[in-house]
Order: C-alpha cells, then structure tokens, then sequence
C-alpha cells in the first residue's frame, strides 16, 4: 500500500476518530495513540512492505509495538486496512475480544506481544537477526515511547544492534514528551534528552523530524537504511493527544471519555 | 563417556537449522555452533535481559534459540523476559543455566550461588524445567528439550556421578535409582549422588530407602511421588535448592491434596548459605549431606504408623 500524502492524512485523522471512539466505550491510552497517528497511517499504509489479506505472510515487514499500551492507534490502522472488522476496534477491552489493552499477538496484524516496557527492542534485534540468518529481505521497525528509553535494557539492545550491524532494523520514538504523570515533562522525570546523540553514541545512525508531518515522516522512513551497516533511529517529536485540544492540554495518558467528550473530540476531528 | 556441553550443542544444530545459540558471555558453551554456523551463535556480552528479549525474537520467527548465562543471573535478572516474552507468548526459548548452579561456587558467596532457579522457573505456565544430575543426563535432556513445543529451563552442572548405574531418561516421568519400601528420597542434579549414599548408610542399617531422581522438576511426576507416598513410610526431597518453590514444595502441594505419608524437605531452609566454604562444608552446613538425609530417614521411620 502506498498511498499519496493526502491519503495518509485522511488515514491518520481516521486513525484518531477510531482512538476517540475506543476511549468513548472503554479505558484507553489516548494521549500516547493520538501522538502515533501519522507513524502509524505512514507505516501501514505507506512504508511497510504487508498484506493485509495474508497479516501472517512470512516475508512481511515486522512491527514491535514496544509501547503496547499505544495498540489502538494500530488497531485503529487494521480496521481501515481490512485486517480486523470495521467496527471490531470498538471491542477493545471487551471481554473474549481479540483487541486486548496491550499489543498481543492474538490480535491479526500483531507480530509481538507487549505491554511491558522496555521489552520490544531486544525481541526486534532477535527478528532482524533471523532474518540475516534466513536471507530473508524483510525488515524490522519496533515503536518506543519517549519514556520507555528510560529502561535500560533498551541501551542494552541498541548497543547489541549496532555491535552487529544491523541495518535492517529500525527504532521509531514516539517524543510525546510525556509519561504516565501528565502533568510533569519527561525531562522533569528522568531527563532522556540528548534523545538522538544517544542513539548515535550507541553505534545507531540517527535523526530527528517532526512526528505529525507526514511528508517529512515519509522521506525519512524512505530513506532507510540511513547510513550502511547501522540501525537507524528516527526521533518523531510529536504532541500527546495530538488533535484534541482538551487531551493536548492535560498531556493525557489514561483517557475514558464520557458522551460529550467524545462528541466534542470527534468535532475537531471533522467528524 | 558423555559428550561434553558444546558437542551436544552442535549435534542438535546440525540435526535441525532452526537451532541457534545465544551467550550472555558464555562463550565455551557455545563453541561448537560459532565454529561451524557462526551467524547462528549470538554473543550478547553481559545482558541477560537482551539476551532473553533477542531470544524471543528470534523463536518469533521460527527459531529454537539456547540462552546460555550463570544460573543465578540467567533467571533472575531476566526474569520478567522469560515470564513475559518466552512463556507468554509460548515461544521455543530454551533457557540453559549453564554454571553457578547450586552451591557450585560455594566461597565465592551468595550472589553467585544458584539456589532459586527451579523455584522461578516452575512458577512460570507451561515452562518445562529440566536439573540433569550429569553429562549423559544432559545431553539427553538437552535433546528432549529441543524437540518439546515451547520454553524450557535447563541448569547443566556436568560431571559424572557415581552409583547411578544403567539409567534410562524421559522428559516428565522420574527415574527410580533404587527401590526401597521403607522411605524414599526424591531428589535431583549433583544430589542424587548423595542419595544414593545415604541410601548406601540406610540399608547398612536394614532400612531400604527408594531413591528417585526427579530429574524433571516440572511437569512434575506426579504418579512416582503418590506411588512413593503409598508404599513408603514417608518421604524425604533433597535439594541443593531453596526449600521455598523447589522440589520440596511441589511434592508438598501434591501431598497437601492427597496425603499419605509424611514429608521432610532437606534443603536451604529460607536461609541464605552465608558461610565461607567450599560446596561440600555447605552442604554439610545447610543439611543437604547424605548424612541428614539418612537422620531425615530415621526420624521418618520413628513416627508412629498410620
């Protein structure tokens, strides 16, 4: 699938009129989905080399949703895309549902399971290495949050992917700039800035764009590998709860919308 | 003569290409593999939560990957990733605790002892855990490990142990060492040595004590120890272990819910093992010797009959 950049916009707002709608019937991690969108809409419908009709082919690009608690921005992308139901991300959290609270690879489309942060990028850096070992062309994006990188088993697989050159492996960061207390900047936290330096201090060939351009976001993931025989980092500096005003200003991590949230949440959406 | 380690290693990656090799520093374990298909040994250096996470990925995609690390290390520190990556997602990662196991490393102190390992691993859903009590016994379980569905943990401590005699190995059911109708000692690793000496000390006494080597901690045979239960005066686990989550309490669960015999768990009792000295002075200390299973035995016998 690759759609032009006007498409990828419409798949990105879309992607977020479905997180509203999960977070208007079930508990939801809103703020980290909404500041996805644009990766999200660029890599399944853009970027990645997938079918849709086959979720399991095996030469697919994989995806490690390391964030896992963020997964309805990607349920939200296999609604649109025919992998899951139309209507099915509203089952999100329902019981027996296939769409659970963290990404699980009962759900079509998901190729690990997370939830626990800090996990994704090792399990990234052993895929990327099976498919050197097979001589397979796919490639491997995992998606960090901004605090997630304060885990250091992170530091651990970056040193790890960059020791065996693993240019076919790619970590985007979500740069929200906010974690669970939303109230409190992740430099307050526990500082993660020089972001990029890190990456390129561990041997990863890095760079920065805005997370919510999508053309700019486009050109970056085209550009892949970025530099021969390192892994590259792209730093996406995004807004959490990009899209609705009243979740842009509460930095929202944790959301369950009522009616009239939900119905002024989807206005700004031009919904 | 029993296959050293990386020989058995490079037996099972020859007779199936999924197999490959990851080390957190282990090198020597996994000698054999980098030799002869070097882009199947992944070295991590010392990261054992890497180690488990690349692991995961690669069983993902249809590997069977060996994680070697020093038993306390391996299982600790990773814990979580084996939990979570390997075992929730079922993933075929074999977990090798390939030194350090036990009281092993006796004077070099606590953080290297390995005492807690069958007690974490058996807490986990559907992982299988394996404590050989020799060589031959770990390359056989080495090779039933491989061609089970789904993670496994392993401690390998090498050696020959005396005694054992013609031994036969199926992953799940407990071999019998010794037959015996008057108590039975269950045990497993390096101590079914001194079980069967004790087993030596008791019979010298007329008392005939059924040894059995469980070398399967989990799934646990349950059938060998109801049937231990039934025709013995009691029983007695051995176990150069915790006594809290080891051997000692999974028979303990299976004889809280059908009791027929008295239990004496011989094991570290919730202590650490903090004396300078060697394995042996250790075990001595701590009552894992053949000696305190033989007073096990004899307090056993001394209880009035049911």
């Amino acid at each position: 699938m690759a759609e032009d950049i006007d498409a990828l916009r419409e798949r990105a707002r879309r992607i977020r009129v479905q997180v509203i709608q999960m977070a208007g019937v079930s508990d939801t991690h809103a703020g980290g989905s909404l500041s996805l969108a644009e990766i999200t809409a660029a890599l399944y419908f853009r970027v990645l080399r997938w079918d849709p009709a086959r979720p399991d082919w095996p030469d697919r690009d994989r995806v490690v949703l390391s964030k896992g608690h963020c997964v309805p921005a990607f349920y939200a992308a296999f609604a649109e895309a025919g992998v899951l139901g139309k209507d099915e991300p509203l089952e999100h959290l329902a019981t027996d549902s296939r769409l659970p609270g963290h990404a699980n690879r009962k759900t079509p489309g998901i190729d690990a399971t997370t939830g626990s942060l800090g996990h994704g990028l090792s399990m990234a850096v052993g895929m990327a290495l099976a498919a050197r070992m097979d001589g397979r062309p796919w490639r491997t994006f995992v998606v960090l949050g901004d605090g997630e990188v304060q885990e250091g088993s992170c530091w651990e697989a970056a040193m790890a992917a960059a020791h065996y050159r693993l240019d076919s492996l790619v970590a985007i960061v979500d740069r929200n700039h906010y974690q669970a207390p939303g109230h409190i900047d992740t430099e307050r936290v526990m500082a993660i800035e020089p972001l990029a330096a890190k990456w390129e201090s561990f041997g990863w060939a890095a760079c920065t764009v805005d997370g919510h351009d999508l053309p700019a976001l486009v050109a970056a993931l085209e550009a892949l590998p970025f530099a021969p025989g390192k892994p590259s980092a792209l730093v996406a500096d995004t807004v959490k709860g990009k899209g609705v005003s009243f979740l842009e200003d509460a930095h929202a991590h944790y959301s369950r919308l009522n009616e009239a949230q939900t119905q002024a949440a989807l206005k700004e959406l031009g919904e | 003569m029993a296959k050293a380690y990386p020989d058995v290693l490079l037996d099972l990656a020859r007779e199936n290409p999924a197999v490959c090799a990851v080390s957190v520093d282990c090198g020597g374990h996994i000698s054999g593999v980098a030799r002869e298909f070097p882009d199947r040994a992944i070295e991590v250096g010392i990261a054992e939560q890497n180690a488990v996470g690349i692991a995961a990925g690669l069983a993902l995609c249809g590997k069977v990957p060996f994680v070697h690390g020093m038993v306390p290390f391996i299982t600790m520190r990773c814990f979580e990733q084996i939990r979570t990556d390997a075992a929730y997602q079922h993933l075929s990662v074999k977990i090798v605790g390939a030194y350090s196991g036990g009281l092993e490393q006796g004077p070099w102190g606590c953080t290297h002892h390995g005492v807690e390992d069958v007690a974490l691993m058996r807490l986990i859903p559907g992982m299988t855990v394996v404590m050989p009590a020799d060589a031959w016994e770990t390359e056989q379980a080495m090779h039933a490990i491989a061609a089970a569905d789904g993670p496994a943990y392993i401690q390998i401590r090498g050696g020959a142990l005396p005694l054992a005699g013609e031994r036969t190995f199926q992953l799940g059911k407990a071999s019998v060492l010794r037959e015996g109708r008057d108590v039975a000692i269950l045990t497993y690793g390096p101590l079914v040595g001194e079980a069967l000496r004790a087993a030596e000390i008791l019979a010298a006494e007329g008392v005939e004590a059924r040894v059995l080597n469980v070398h399967t901690v989990k799934p646990l045979d349950r059938e060998a120890v109801l049937a231990a239960a039934a025709e013995t005066r009691g029983l007695i686990t051995l176990e150069e272990h915790t006594v809290v989550g080891g051997l000692g309490s999974a028979v303990a669960e299976v004889l809280a819910e059908r009791p027929v015999a008295p239990l004496r768990r011989l094991g570290l009792q919730d202590v650490f093992a903090t004396r300078t000295a060697s394995r042996g002075d250790l075990l001595r200390t701590y009552g894992m010797a053949a000696e305190d299973a033989v007073k096990a035995a004899r307090e056993l016998l001394a209880l009035d009959p049911k």
